[in-house]
C-alpha cells in the first residue's frame, strides 16, 4: 500500500464529511453574494451603500411609492417589484437600498473577520512559539501579560479601545489611521483575540518541544530560529488551520456586538452588526432591518463553525491535543464577548 | 298640586345633581399616585440639573425667588414671582435688581425660609462648580469667589429681618430675570452641603417634595406639609397639584414605556415617543391620551464663516435653499416643525418669515454664481439618532451642490468639545443644536452668533459669526429688559443674521406628552421651558 | 498550600494593578476628551472650567490622578464625572441584577449541557446526537444580541406573552423577577449551552475509551451506572476550568443583553459610563470583574486539584 501524506488522508475525510461541504458551499454561497456587491449595486439598483433617497419615489407595478412616507416610514420589501431597486426595502429614514448596504456590510464584516483572526493568528503563534521555545523568563513574561489581558472582561477592553479609537483614530509613529477607518476595528479585534489562541498554541508547543525531532534537530545544529519555524511551526499547522476556523466565528460575532454597541465599524462604513443597531431603533415598525442583518451572520457564523468542526474532525478525530487545546480555548463568543 | 310640586322638585334636584357631578369645574379625581417613566436618569440637585427632565422634575418641589407661569404656550413664557413678593425692581441702570422675600416660607423640613439663603444658595452654585454658574458671574464679586471659594459674594445683600435681597451686577443684564427664575437658583437651607446631593435631595419649598432616590433605578413624590400649612397660600401662582404621591421609575427603551402606557401599566411617559411609533400613536391617541409639545429649540447646521468656501454669503446663501424641510420631516419621522430662522416659535421676538424657500436650482445658480475655488469640504455630525442621519442628509445634499464632502460622524460625549475647538482640523461645517435656557433671545443670539462668544474652547459660536454691527446690537439688546420694542428688535435682528446665513437652519423637534386614558390629558399643563407641570396631572 | 495563596495573591495584586493602569491609560490618550468639558456643560465659562479642573484634580500630573483614583476606588469615595454619583453605591445596586442574570442563566446552561451531553455520549453519532450537534452550533454562531432583539420584539413587544424588559428585584416579586428574566436567561443561555454541551460530549467519549471505565464494565456495572458514577464526574472536571475562564467572558456578556433587556445591573452601567467617558466607574468595575475573575479561576485551581491529586498546585494544569 502506497503511503499517504497526513494532508491527503485529512483532505479524504474531509470530502467524505457531507455536513461540513454543505456548509462550505453555503459559505461560498454568501461570498459570491457579498463580492457581487458593485454588480448589483450599478446594474440592478442603480444606487451606492451611502446614497440617501429620502424624497425619492419608485413605481410598483405601476403604483408610486414614497421611498420615505411622511412620518419616516422606510418602504418595505419591494423584490423584484420595481426591477430589483429596493429588493429588501429602504433601511430607514435616508432611503438607502437595503439589499445594496447588506452586500457591501458583508464584504466590511467578513474582512474584519478574516483580517482580525489573521492578526491575532500570527501573534499568537509568534508569541507562543516564543514562550514554549524559550520558557523561562520569556515565557514568565510574556504569561504575564497574556494573564492580564486574559483577566479584563474582553468585551470591555474592546468597547473601551473602540471608543478611544474610533473619536481620534490611531498615531503610533509613521502608522496614522482615521477614527472611521474599518482597520481600527481589525486591529483592536485581532489584539483582543491574541490571548485566547497564544495560551493553547503556547502549550502545544511546549510538549511538542519534547519530542525526539526537536532534539535531533538541535543536534544537528539547528539555531533556535530554525527550530521554532522549521520544525515546530508545521507541527502546529492543522492547529492552527482549525484555530483560524473557529477565530473567524468568534471574531465575526465581536465585531457584531461592537457595532451594534456604536463602537465598532463607524458610519458612514456599514458592517452587517452595525445594521443591526441601526435596524434595532425601527424594531416594531420594520423589523426585517433587524432580522435580515442578523440571520446573515448567524448563517455565516454557522457554516465557518461547522467546516470548522470538520476539519478538526478531518485533520485529527482522536486528537487529544486538538481537543483539549479546543477546550482550552475559551470559546467562540463565550469569553471574547 | 302638592305632589307635583315635590316631583318637580325630586327632579330639578336630581338634575342639578347630575349636572354637578359631571360637568364640574375641577371635575376629576382628587388624590392618588400617578406612576411615571423616564428614559434617562436626571441630577436631582437643583444646583446641578442642566437639562429639561431635570428641570421638569424639580418644577414643582424646588422653587427659586421668582419661576414660570404654570401655563401652556407663549403664556408658560411669563416670569412670576414664586418665593419673592413681585418680580424684581430693577434700577441703577439695569444693574441693581431688588425683591423681597414672602413672610412665613418654610422648607419641607420646617426650617424658616430666609433671606440669606439666596445668597447662600448662589454660593452654593459656585462651590460645587456648577454648570449653571456662569449664569451668575455677573453678580459683583462671583467671579472672585468662583476663584477664592470664601469671604461670600460682596454683590448679594440680604437682609433676613426685613426679606430685602439686593444684587448688584456689574454690567447691565436683560436676562437676568430670566436667570433667577431658574432651578439653579432654586432656594436651599443654610448649612446645605456643598456637594451633588442628587441622591439625597434638599428640603422643598415647593407642593411636592423628593420622597426617596433610588440611583438609577427611580424616585418618588410626596406631598410637602409645608406647602398646605402655609406655603401654598403664601404663593398663588404654583397650584397644589391634585395627586398626593408620585413614582417614577426609569425605562431605557422608550418602545418599552409605549407599551407600559398602552398596557396601563404606567400613567405617563416623559420621554419623546419613538420615532417609529410616534405615527401609529399619534394617530391612535392624538386628542384623548397623545399631545404634542413645542420646546424652544433650534437645530441647524452651522457653516465656518471665517474659511473657504463658506466665507463667501453666496455660498451659504445656496446652502440655505439647497436645504429640504420635507426631506428632514421624514428623517425626524415627523417629529421636526420645519423653519428657517434663528429664534424658535415659542421664544418672544419671534416673527415667522423664510428668506429661502426650498429651491435647488437657485441653489445651485448661486452656487455657480460664487464659483468656489475650494469645494472640498468635512461636515461634521453626531452619531446619535436620528441627527446622525440629518448630518448624513446634509451631506447628500452639499455633494449634489459640487462639494466633495467626507463625512465625520463623532461620539455624543465628544461632539461638541471637538467642534468647539477651534484648533480642531477642517472645520468646515456641520450639524448642531441649541436648546433654551429661558425664553429670551439673547440666549440664542448671544452664544451662537455674537463674535464676542469665539472662544477657542467651548465654543458655542460654531459658525465664528462676527460682524461688529450685529455685535453691538446683541449686546444692546441684551442689557435692556425684554419689552415689545426689545422683541421687535431681536426679530429684526433674526431677519439680519439670515440674511448672512451663518447658519441653515431647519427647525426644532417636537416633544409629547402621551399618557393612559386614566389620566385628564387636557388638564395637563406642558410649560416650554420646565416641560410638564406635575400639579397638572389628575386622574379622571 | 500556603505558598500557594501567598503566589497567587501577589498574582492578583499585579493582575489588578496592570488591569487599572490599562484603563487609565486608554481614556487619557482619547483625543478631545475632556471631563471638565463634559461636566462644564455648554454654557462653559473659563472660570467654571477652572474651578471644575481643580474640584476633580484634572490639572494633576497623570501618575498623581491615578494614584487619587485608584486611593478612591480602596476607601469606596470615588464619585463619577457624569451625574457626580457614588460609584460604589450603583455597583452595589447593579449587582442583584447581574448576578440574577448571570447565576439563573448559567444554572439553566449547565442543566442542559450536561442532559445534551449526556444524551449525545450515549449514542455517538445517532439522530439525537447529530440533531443536538446542529441545535448546539447553531446556538453558539448566534449574535446573542440580536437573538434578545428579535425576541423581545416578537414575543414581548407584538405577542405581549414577555414583559418588555425592566428588571423586578427578587426581594420584590419573585414571580416577576423570573418572568421579566426569562428572555434574558434563554437569550444567554443558548450560546453556552452549544458551547458547554459539545465539550462535555467530547469529554464524555474521551472517558468512555479510558481503562477505568472497562474496568468498571468488567466488574458488571451497566453502561448507565457507568456513565452517571464515573464517566460525568470525570468530564465535570474540565467543564469547571471553561466555567473559570468564561467568568470574565459572562460579565462581558451581560452587557448586550442587559442593554436589550434594560436591567439595571453593572453591564449596563459600565456600558453607559464607557460611552459618555466617565473615568471612574469604569476603572472601580473593571477592578471588580478583575478581581473575580482571578478569584474564580484561584478557587477553579484548587478545585481541580481536589479532583485529581495527580495534578499539583501551583503547576499550571494548562
Amino acid at each position: 500500500m502506497e503511503g499517504r501524506s497526513p494532508w491527503y488522508l485529512a483532505y479524504r475525510r474531509l470530502r467524505r464529511n457531507r455536513l461540513a461541504l454543505a456548509a462550505a458551499g453555503l459559505f461560498a454561497a454568501i461570498l459570491v453574494f457579498v463580492l457581487a456587491a458593485p454588480l448589483w449595486a450599478h446594474q440592478v439598483a442603480h444606487t451606492t451603500p451611502n446614497a440617501n433617497h429620502t424624497l425619492e419615489k419608485v413605481e410598483v407595478d405601476g403604483e408610486v411609492r414614497e421611498v420615505v412616507d411622511r412620518e419616516g416610514k422606510p418602504v418595505g420589501p419591494l423584490w423584484l417589484g420595481a426591477g430589483g431597486r429596493f429588493f429588501l426595502g429602504a433601511d430607514g429614514t435616508l432611503g438607502r437600498d437595503e439589499m445594496v448596504r447588506l452586500m457591501y456590510g458583508g464584504r466590511i464584516s467578513l474582512l474584519i473577520g478574516f483580517g482580525a483572526t489573521l492578526l491575532a493568528t500570527l501573534l499568537a503563534t509568534v508569541l507562543g512559539l516564543l514562550a514554549g521555545y524559550y520558557r523561562g523568563w520569556t515565557d514568565a513574561t510574556i504569561s504575564r501579560a497574556l494573564d492580564v489581558l486574559w483577566s479584563f472582561p474582553v468585551t470591555l477592553l474592546a468597547i473601551a479601545l473602540g471608543l478611544a479609537l474610533a473619536v481620534g483614530g490611531l498615531r503610533i509613529g509613521p502608522l496614522h489611521l482615521s477614527g472611521g477607518s474599518i482597520w481600527i476595528p481589525v486591529l483592536i479585534i485581532g489584539f483582543v483575540y491574541t490571548p485566547y489562541m497564544a495560551r493553547p498554541i503556547r502549550g502545544q508547543v511546549l510538549s511538542l518541544r519534547e519530542q525526539e525531532f526537536v532534539e535531533a534537530a538541535v543536534a544537528q545544529g539547528a539555531g533556535p530560529l530554525r527550530v521554532m519555524f522549521g520544525e515546530l511551526l508545521p507541527n502546529l499547522a492543522s492547529t492552527l488551520i482549525v484555530f483560524f476556523a473557529l477565530g473567524v466565528a468568534n471574531n465575526m460575532l465581536l465585531e457584531a456586538t461592537l457595532s451594534f454597541l456604536g463602537v465598532g465599524v463607524q458610519p458612514p462604513n456599514a458592517s452587517w452588526g452595525s445594521m443591526i443597531g441601526s435596524g434595532f431603533e425601527l424594531i416594531t415598525s420594520a423589523p426585517l432591518l433587524t432580522v435580515i442583518p442578523g440571520a446573515m451572520i448567524l448563517l455565516t457564523v454557522l457554516s465557518v463553525n461547522v467546516f470548522g468542526e470538520g476539519l478538526r474532525d478531518a485533520l485529527d478525530p482522536k486528537s487529544k491535543v486538538l481537543l483539549e487545546a479546543h477546550a482550552g480555548t475559551p470559546e467562540p463568543q463565550g469569553t471574547a464577548v | 298640586m302638592r305632589k307635583l310640586q315635590a316631583v318637580l322638585a325630586v327632579a330639578v334636584l336630581t338634575m342639578v345633581a347630575i349636572g354637578l357631578s359631571s360637568c364640574g369645574g375641577s371635575g376629576g379625581k382628587e388624590g392618588g399616585t400617578l406612576t411615571g417613566s423616564y428614559a434617562s436618569f436626571p441630577e436631582l440637585d437643583p444646583a446641578l440639573s442642566y437639562s429639561q427632565e431635570g428641570w421638569m422634575a424639580m418644577y414643582d418641589t424646588y422653587l427659586p425667588l421668582l419661576t414660570y407661569k404654570h401655563a401652556d404656550g407663549e403664556e408658560g413664557a411669563e416670569v412670576v414671582p414664586a418665593l419673592a413678593e413681585s418680580l424684581p425692581e430693577v434700577s441703577n441702570g439695569g444693574k441693581t435688581y431688588t425683591l423681597t422675600l414672602r413672610k412665613g416660607l418654610k422648607y419641607s423640613d420646617g426650617t424658616p425660609v430666609k433671606a440669606s439663603d439666596f445668597a447662600g444658595t448662589v454660593e452654593r452654585l459656585f462651590k460645587i462648580n456648577s454648570p449653571g454658574s456662569p449664569f451668575y458671574e455677573g453678580i459683583v464679586g462671583a467671579e472672585r469667589f468662583a476663584k477664592t471659594k470664601s469671604g461670600g459674594i460682596s454683590g448679594i445683600k440680604t437682609d433676613d429681618a426685613t426679606g430685602k435681597i439686593e444684587i448688584e451686577l456689574t454690567q447691565p443684564r436683560g436676562t437676568f430675570t430670566n436667570e433667577l427664575a431658574m432651578l439653579f437658583v432654586a432656594l436651599v437651607p443654610p448649612g446645605t452641603p456643598a456637594k451633588s446631593l442628587a441622591n439625597d435631595p434638599p428640603p422643598a419649598t415647593g407642593p411636592y417634595e423628593i420622597a426617596g432616590v433610588e440611583p438609577g433605578k427611580g424616585w418618588s413624590y410626596v406631598r410637602n406639609p409645608q406647602w398646605a400649612k402655609g406655603n401654598g397660600d403664601a404663593i398663588p401662582e404654583v397650584p397644589s397639584g391634585h395627586v398626593d404621591k408620585i413614582a417614577i421609575k426609569l425605562v431605557r427603551n422608550s418602545a418599552t414605556q409605549v407599551n407600559e402606557i398602552e398596557r396601563n401599566q404606567t400613567d405617563w411617559m416623559q420621554t419623546l415617543v419613538p420615532a417609529d411609533q410616534y405615527a401609529k400613536v399619534k394617530g391612535k391617541y392624538e386628542g384623548t391620551q397623545f399631545r404634542v409639545e413645542h420646546p424652544i429649540s433650534t437645530y441647524f447646521f452651522w457653516m465656518n464663516t471665517q474659511k473657504a468656501p463658506f466665507d463667501d454669503v453666496k455660498v451659504r446663501q445656496a446652502v440655505n435653499y439647497a436645504v429640504d424641510s420635507e426631506a428632514l420631516e421624514r428623517i425626524y419621522a415627523g417629529q421636526l416643525t420645519a423653519s428657517h430662522q434663528i429664534l424658535p416659535e415659542g421664544m418672544p421676538g419671534h416673527k415667522t418669515f423664510d428668506l429661502y424657500p426650498h429651491d435647488m436650482a437657485k441653489a445651485k445658480k448661486l452656487f455657480a454664481e460664487a464659483d468656489p475655488s475650494d469645494r472640498k469640504i468635512t461636515v461634521w455630525t453626531i452619531n446619535e439618532s436620528p441627527n446622525d442621519k440629518a448630518g448624513a442628509y446634509y451631506a447628500g445634499v452639499l455633494g449634489e451642490l459640487g462639494f466633495g464632502v467626507k463625512l465625520k460622524t463623532i461620539n455624543a460625549d465628544n461632539y461638541f468639545g471637538i467642534i468647539g475647538n477651534l484648533s480642531t482640523p477642517d472645520l468646515d461645517t456641520g450639524w448642531a443644536d441649541w436648546l433654551q435656557d429661558y425664553p429670551h433671545p439673547n440666549d440664542f443670539f448671544q452664544p451662537l452668533l455674537d463674535g464676542e462668544s469665539i472662544a477657542p474652547t467651548y465654543n458655542t459660536n460654531t459658525a465664528q459669526m462676527d460682524d461688529p454691527k450685529l455685535n453691538a446690537k446683541i449686546a444692546r439688546l441684551g442689557s435692556e429688559e425684554l419689552g415689545s420694542k426689545q422683541e421687535d428688535g431681536y426679530a429684526q435682528l433674526d431677519r439680519e443674521f439670515m440674511e448672512q446665513a451663518p447658519l441653515a437652519p431647519y427647525g426644532s423637534i417636537v416633544t409629547s406628552t402621551f399618557v393612559n386614558d386614566e389620566i385628564d390629558l387636557e388638564k395637563v399643563i406642558y410649560n416650554p421651558t420646565m416641560g410638564q407641570d406635575l400639579t397638572s396631572f389628575q386622574f379622571k | 498550600m500556603g505558598r500557594f495563596i501567598a503566589r497567587r495573591a501577589a498574582g492578583t495584586v499585579l493582575v489588578l494593578f496592570a488591569v487599572s493602569l490599562i484603563v487609565f491609560l486608554i481614556f487619557n490618550v482619547i483625543p478631545d476628551s475632556n471631563p471638565a468639558q463634559n461636566m462644564a456643560g455648554r454654557n462653559a465659562s473659563p472660570t467654571l472650567v477652572a474651578g471644575i479642573e481643580e474640584e476633580w484634580g484634572l490639572n494633576d500630573s497623570l501618575p498623581q490622578q491615578y494614584a487619587t483614583m485608584m486611593r478612591k476606588v480602596f476607601s469606596g469615595d470615588l464619585i463619577s464625572y457624569e451625574g457626580r454619583e457614588d460609584v460604589d453605591e450603583r455597583i452595589v445596586e447593579g449587582i442583584p441584577a447581574t448576578f440574577s442574570l448571570c447565576i439563573g442563566a448559567a444554572v439553566i446552561w449547565m442543566s442542559f449541557a450536561i442532559l445534551f451531553g449526556y444524551l449525545s455520549a450515549r449514542r455517538p453519532g445517532g439522530r439525537l446526537d447529530r440533531l443536538l450537534t446542529v441545535v448546539s452550533v447553531t446556538g453558539i454562531s448566534v449574535p446573542e444580541f440580536w437573538l434578545g432583539a428579535v425576541l423581545l420584539n416578537y414575543l414581548a413587544y407584538r405577542l405581549g406573552v414577555f414583559p418588555s424588559g425592566g428588571y423586578v428585584p427578587l426581594t420584590e416579586d419573585p414571580l416577576e423577577w423570573a418572568y421579566h428574566l426569562l428572555l434574558p436567561w434563554t437569550t444567554l443561555s443558548i450560546l453556552y449551552i452549544g458551547l458547554y454541551s459539545r465539550v462535555l460530549r467530547s469529554n464524555m467519549l474521551d472517558a468512555l475509551g479510558e481503562d477505568y471505565v472497562r474496568t468498571a464494565r468488567a466488574k458488571g456495572l451497566s453502561a448507565r451506572q457507568v456513565m452517571t458514577r464515573h464517566v460525568l464526574r470525570n468530564s465535570l472536571a474540565p467543564i469547571v476550568t471553561l466555567f473559570g475562564l468564561d467568568f470574565g467572558a459572562l460579565l462581558g456578556g451581560a452587557i448586550a443583553i442587559e442593554y436589550v433587556f434594560d436591567l439595571n445591573g453593572i453591564g449596563l452601567y459600565t456600558f453607559e459610563s464607557l460611552i459618555n467617558q466617565d473615568l471612574p466607574p469604569v476603572i472601580a468595575v473593571v477592578l471588580f470583574g478583575a478581581f473575580f475573575i482571578v478569584l474564580f479561576n484561584a478557587l477553579v485551581d484548587v478545585f481541580y486539584a481536589f479532583l485529581d491529586p495527580r495534578v499539583k498546585l501551583g503547576r499550571s494544569a494548562r
